[in-house]
């Protein structure tokens, strides 16, 4: 019934699968990165291509770029440092990986995904400190510069701020459905000691005040305040 | 499945409702040493789960042995053991046009019954139809490995080995036997002896088997001297003659010591016995249309009761003839009146003749009531068989038996399910509600609980899902996903969505299949995809290719203005002509970044001061005077790439021989250079960059230029 498609090297902690399940990122605890590929499409079993050193602590998380903006994994460190990869190949050189862009900041990233949306490809990455942060890729072809969208706290409340939380793990999924009309939407919630912020909340845009806005809140009254792990949004198949 | 909102047109949320039944619980093996720190899941194509599986890192830095993490791939509902996979893909890919073709038939029947007045769109050439694909999907199931076939008629060989049977085609058969052959109740039962004349061979694994003793006896036959005094040899008789294998009897008697040249002459009466047992049975009157070439027994259309009654007298006289005392030979005496109670239908005799369930059951049609009709009748005695010889283990042929003649269509959709996977039931569906108006309401109502899909439409998917599990059959999900209304299509734009695009055959496959279906947004996802893929890999006019398929405005706009940036500057021979080769495949398109022409201009004027290597070539030199002029004049030239044109022609300005430029040009470049002078000062500005002094050389050749012109003229 199961079949071993693939080995991981010592110290392999994190792995994610490309869009059409092709290729596996896997983030080790030695800083490095695994791209795994099959040499045959036919076949089911994954062998490592390439193997960098992309932090210097280990690598918690990889997650894919979507495919229309290229070949990429964006990394996120034990320290909290997001880098975002890409594979290109440049002039006369062979096929490599390359770092694109890297954000540091006193706050830690803890997850990190990746939205097409009609326009631009956006990403969200929520902090240690409770914020999220949206940005926006200004150009299509070059995955370095990256525009600050929005930032704001999963709080329903956007008035007040809560200060000093403390979050060790988050979660974000976008949802998959991005049809005429329909504005786009992801869910977050958050592992940390400050109830409001853990709740998981559906954010929608609002292209008419430019806002990003809690639209629905997942939580049943009594566990409002529960710490959440992971969130995962189903396709939409027609209902 | 998740619980769904009862107000579903607003779409409120739900949680999913904890009455749901348990889930199942599967062992996954994946062969790490260490313990498990973390899983990863992610779900890859069709129903196939991936499982990543971390091993805790060792934290005093010593070497362990054992991988760091295994990922494995799981695909529940494993294939049928009888057939291999590449058995199954030819199936799987020959079903494809029977059922796109009875699909077609369907909708085209349906459409006329629209406006006609039959009630029932049901007629004759509907039951054609319906045995068409049935047949056409029952060639796919002959099984390519076939035992060897004796040329030679052995006489002591009492079975032939054709093609090896599977379990698969078994049911197929009884599922067209019951569903798809027009109501011919009175000839099932005969029907159901072929069928297991045929597969009784499938039963040997699980249960004893008259096949299985036969087996075994040809096995012994080699080495018997004298058949008759085997024990075995009459056994074996009795049970073949309980299921109807006459043709196997009558040889196995034709085997007697007794028909020895010989003993001819000693055994007289006791041959004369065997030989009227052996006319006898040739003689069974049997009800239906006709036989097999060379197959015994009498053929009789309808009820053939003066005929059976007949035959029965004649078997009671036998058994009450003299001639028994006169036979000397015990065994034969005693085996040939154990057949003949076999044929008067003792109940005795044929249970303990035969070896399970089924067996018994054929028994009864062939000897006990022979005219019998109705399914509810058959599915009784069907219960009393059972209750004689209970079954030792499940056996999915059976299984599936018991459902049909319980004419419960949900219970035979679950064996098929069950015993034969999502191929037989997305196909055997057909069959089921070909003839019944109750099936057909039950298979094709849509159900709230399924999400407002039929179970027909839930069980194709369900197929189409199995089959875009794997690379080599994915393409023919689409014939299976479009057939559903409600989920169907956007299933298949979720499929091809996930198709990789590097393999460039796989790329046109899923173009060609979205084209089909007419999925134009997919179609332009896919290129783009394909599109930014060449480009960043160093296949740019792939990239550019595939983009402007996509009609991806957005990209191309950014890739025309990074061709800009080579404006002005010195470049190589292989990025010129590169950079060549993308502006003449981005077109002139005059929407794109303040329009390419400029860039098609630049382009050719380029050209032609690359030709002009030495400071000769005066009519090159002119023509390129004659770009830059036109360059220079032209309103589209964006006035930041003035400067690195002129910079770019100064080997023109500052020609050796004669100055190429006339006053009016060199006045027209002179006026353009102040202009600019002034622009610059303007906030707004953006410096080409170039070397400071660009601007001074450039303006130099220029005066120098003019005194050299107004001295010519």
């Amino acid at each position: 019934m199961e079949k071993p498609v693939a080995t991981l090297d010592k110290g392999a902690i994190c792995s994610a699968w490309n869009y059409c399940g092709q290729r596996l990122a896997a983030g080790s605890v030695d800083g490095y990165l695994s791209i795994l590929d099959s040499r045959d499409p036919l076949s089911s079993s994954f062998t490592s291509s390439f193997k960098f050193k992309v932090h210097e602590g280990c690598v918690v998380k990889v997650a894919w770029i979507p495919p229309e903006y290229g070949v990429a994994v964006a990394c996120i460190a034990e320290d909290g440092t997001l880098s975002i990869w890409e594979e290109l190949v440049e002039g006369t050189n062979p096929l490599e990986w390359k770092l694109c862009t890297s954000f540091k900041t006193s706050s830690k990233v803890l997850d990190v995904q990746f939205s097409v949306t009609q326009t631009s490809l956006k990403m969200v990455a929520a902090y240690s400190d409770g914020f999220v942060k949206v940005f926006e890729l200004l150009d299509p072809l070059e995955l370095k510069n990256w525009q600050l969208q929005a930032e704001f706290q999963n709080v329903i409340d956007s008035v007040t701020i809560v200060g000093k939380a403390s979050c060790l793990t988050a979660c974000i999924s976008w949802n998959p459905q991005n049809g005429e009309g329909q504005e786009s939407s992801f869910i977050l919630g958050f592992n940390s000691d400050t109830p409001q912020l853990n709740s998981p909340k559906v954010w929608e845009f609002d292209p008419a005040h430019q806002r990003w806005l809690p639209v629905a809140e997942l939580a049943l009254p009594v566990d409002k305040g529960d710490q959440i792990y992971s969130v995962a949004w189903a396709p939409n198949i027609g209902r | 499945m998740p619980g769904v909102s009862s107000d579903s047109a607003r779409g409120a949320l739900v949680p999913l409702s904890p009455e749901s039944p348990a889930a199942a619980v599967y062992p996954l093996r994946h062969g790490l040493k260490s313990p498990i720190s973390r899983l990863s899941i992610s779900w890859s194509r069709g129903n196939s789960l991936r499982v990543s599986v971390f091993a805790a890192p060792s934290s005093d830095g010593s070497v362990n042995d054992g991988d760091g993490g295994k990922v494995v791939e799981v695909k529940l509902g494993g294939g049928d053991g009888e057939i291999s996979e590449a058995h199954w893909r030819r199936i799987a890919y020959g079903s494809v046009s029977p059922f796109a073709l009875l699909q077609s038939r369907k909708n085209a029947v349906f459409s006329l019954s629209k406006f006609s007045m039959n009630s029932s769109p049901y007629d004759g050439d509907w039951w054609d139809y319906i045995m068409e694909y049935s047949k056409d999907i029952n060639a796919l199931l002959v099984n390519q490995k076939s035992a060897s076939v004796p040329v030679l008629d052995d006489p002591k060989s009492v079975i032939t080995k054709g093609e090896e049977p599977t379990s698969l085609k078994a049911a197929w058969e009884l599922l067209e036997m019951f569903y798809a052959e027009k109501p011919s109740h009175s000839w099932l039962p005969e029907r159901l002896v072929d069928w297991l004349a045929d597969y009784d061979s499938l039963f040997s694994g699980t249960h004893p088997t008259v096949h299985s003793k036969l087996v075994d006896f040809q096995k012994e036959l080699v080495n018997l001297q004298v058949v008759e005094d085997d024990p075995k040899y009459w056994e074996v008789m009795s049970s073949a003659l309980a299921v109807g294998w006459l043709n196997i009897v009558v040889k196995m008697l034709r085997l007697h010591g007794s028909y020895r040249l010989d003993q001819l002459s000693n055994r007289e009466t006791e041959n004369g016995l065997v030989e009227a047992v052996a006319v006898l049975i040739s003689k069974m009157p049997r009800m239906r249309l006709e036989h097999e070439a060379g197959k015994l027994g009498e053929c009789y259309k309808a009820k053939p009761d003066f005929a059976w009654e007949k035959w029965r007298g004649q078997i009671n006289k036998l058994d009450s003839s003299a001639f028994w005392f006169q036979c000397a030979h015990q065994q034969t005496r005693e085996g040939l009146r154990s057949m003949l109670q076999i044929m008067l239908g003792n109940a005795n005799s044929l249970c303990s003749a035969t070896y399970n369930w089924i067996e018994l059951y054929i028994s009864h049609f062939l000897y006990m009531r022979p005219l019998t009709v109705g399914l509810e009748s058959m599915y009784s005695l069907a219960q009393k068989s059972i209750q004689l010889k209970p079954m030792a283990s499940a056996h999915r042929l059976m299984g599936l038996i018991i459902g049909i003649l319980g004419e419960n269509t949900e219970v035979v959709l679950a064996e098929c399910l069950k015993g034969f996977g999502p191929w037989m039931v997305a196909h055997a569906i057909e069959l089921l509600t070909a003839g019944s108006d109750h099936a057909e309401m039950l298979l094709h109502e849509e159900r709230q609980n399924l999400g407002g899909i039929s179970i027909e439409e839930l069980h194709r998917l369900v197929y189409a899902q199995v089959l875009s599990s794997f690379p080599l059959t994915w393409q023919i999900a689409p014939i299976y996903l479009i057939s559903c209304m409600k989920h169907g299509m956007v299933l298949l734009q979720r499929l091809l969505s996930k198709q990789p695009v590097q393999d460039n055959q796989l790329l046109l496959k899923s173009i060609e299949i979205c084209r089909l279906y007419e999925l134009h947004s997919v179609t332009s996802n896919i290129m783009k995809i394909a599109g930014v893929h060449h480009w960043k890999h160093g296949r740019k006019g792939s990239g550019v290719f595939w983009l402007q398929q996509a009609r991806d405005e957005y990209r191309l706009n950014r890739i025309a203005l990074q061709l800009f940036d080579s404006v002005g500057k010195t470049i190589s021979d292989e990025s010129f002509k590169q950079w060549e080769g993308l502006i003449q495949l981005l077109g002139s398109d005059s929407k794109t970044a303040g329009g390419l022409e400029f860039l098609h201009k630049y382009r050719d004027f380029k050209k032609s001061l690359r030709q002009i290597h030495d400071g000769k070539a005066t009519d090159s030199a002119r023509q390129a005077v004659e770009s830059l002029i036109s360059l220079m004049k032209n309103p589209s030239t964006p006035q930041r790439f003035w400067l690195p044109l002129l910079y770019d022609s100064l080997k023109l300005l500052n020609w050796k021989e004669r100055p190429l430029l006339n006053v009016s040009q060199t006045n027209l470049l002179l006026n353009k250079l102040q202009e600019l002078s002034m622009a610059r000062l303007r906030p707004d500005f953006i410096e080409s960059e170039l070397p400071p002094q660009a601007l001074n050389s450039v303006r130099l050749a220029l005066g120098t230029n003019l005194g050299r012109a107004i001295l010519e003229e």
